[in-house]
């Protein structure tokens, strides 16, 4: 029954490793998820009811600190700057009322987290199709996130141009 | 008059051909291989060779909207890029050897240290004009000169017949160069 004892082991070793990586998650890992949901969130289908835009524009806010700052500048279309937590939900509803639908991605992403894991930066590459346009809007784009109340939280978000 | 037989050796004897046109005559041998290629494909398909498809009419005519090329990251291991290569660009700052999944393709007009000028749709290198035999269009594009650092290269897409301010070009980076484009 000695091989019975080292399964035994194995399992409780394995479990203990696991419970501390739920425990203890590492930041970047953290981070990625977060800005899945965030492009989740910013998706959205066409032919949303008013309930599930407003909901869903909530949930974009959500993913904001309060006194978030937001600089758009894709060239081919006109620029946007917001500021705070509201503007940032009032935009994701008008954008909600305004395009049929829209699919947003964040394929590549490079996360470097602080020494103090209070504050990262994740330089990210944006992939957007809004429902019925025919080409797609791929920009780079760098995020600054902090820990606030235990949550990884957007406090800055600015298009960046790659070709300069 | 000829009379077939489809008795239980011939169904037999065609079902074991079969086994040996799918597995080989030694299926641990097949196996093998097929292990072995599936492996090779895997490393040269995301790591080497990256499949890319062009998504845009920046690169027309000479890459058309939809069409599947490669970028070729191997290319500039032992030389610099070149003017006239068409070259994959990572938005994102590079990240070790991984592939990214969205790239700028663009070629390249200017080198390190020159100097680039759009000048009624012609590219002028150092003053000079630069013979351009990809770009087919009408162009009408005039933009400052701009001069490049040692680690930058000028880029910008074939088709110059769309308007200036849709069109992304300018300098980038010689660790965001990708690759070259093989087809």
């Amino acid at each position: 029954m000695k091989w019975l004892r080292f399964l035994l082991l194995a399992v409780v070793v394995a479990l203990g490793v696991w419970a501390w990586m739920a425990l203890h998650p590492d930041p970047e890992r953290v981070i990625r998820r977060r800005l899945e949901g965030l492009a989740r969130a910013a998706s959205f289908e066409p032919n949303q009811g008013s309930l599930a835009k407003l909901v869903g524009a909530e949930r974009v806010a959500n993913f904001c600190s309060t006194n978030v700052d937001v600089n758009i500048d894709v060239p081919g279309h006109q620029e946007h700057r917001l500021a705070g937590r509201e503007e940032i939900q009032q935009a994701a509803l008008a954008l909600r009322a305004s395009a049929r639908g829209l699919t947003v991605t964040f394929p590549d992403v490079t996360i470097q987290v602080s020494a103090d894991k209070q504050s990262a930066v994740a330089d990210l590459t944006l992939q957007a199709q809004v429902a019925g346009e025919r080409d797609m809007i791929v920009q780079e784009v760098k995020v600054t996130l902090q820990k606030i109340d235990g949550q990884w939280l957007l406090v800055k978000l600015e298009t960046v141009r790659t070709l300069r | 008059m000829t009379e077939t037989k489809s008795g239980p050796s011939q169904e037999l004897r065609s079902a074991s051909w079969l086994r040996i046109l799918a597995l080989g005559r030694n299926p641990k041998t097949t196996l093998i291989r097929a292990a072995v290629l599936a492996v090779v494909c895997v490393v040269v398909f995301k790591a080497v060779l990256l499949p890319v498809r062009v998504q845009g009419i920046s690169m027309t005519p000479t890459y058309a909207d939809g069409s599947v090329h490669f970028v070729n990251r191997l290319a500039y291991l032992w030389h610099e890029p070149q003017r006239g290569d068409v070259v994959g660009i990572r938005l994102t700052p590079p990240n070790g050897w991984s592939a990214p999944h969205i790239m700028y393709f663009k070629r390249i007009i200017g080198l390190p240290g020159e100097t680039v000028a759009f000048e009624n749709g012609r590219v002028l290198v150092n003053g000079l004009i630069l013979e351009e035999p990809y770009q087919k269009g009408p162009c009408d594009w005039n933009a400052d000169a701009v001069t490049l650092g040692a680690n930058e290269y000028f880029v910008v897409g074939d088709n110059r017949s769309m308007a200036k301010e849709e069109h992304v070009f300018g300098k980038a980076e010689r660790s965001r160069i990708v690759g070259k484009a093989l087809l």
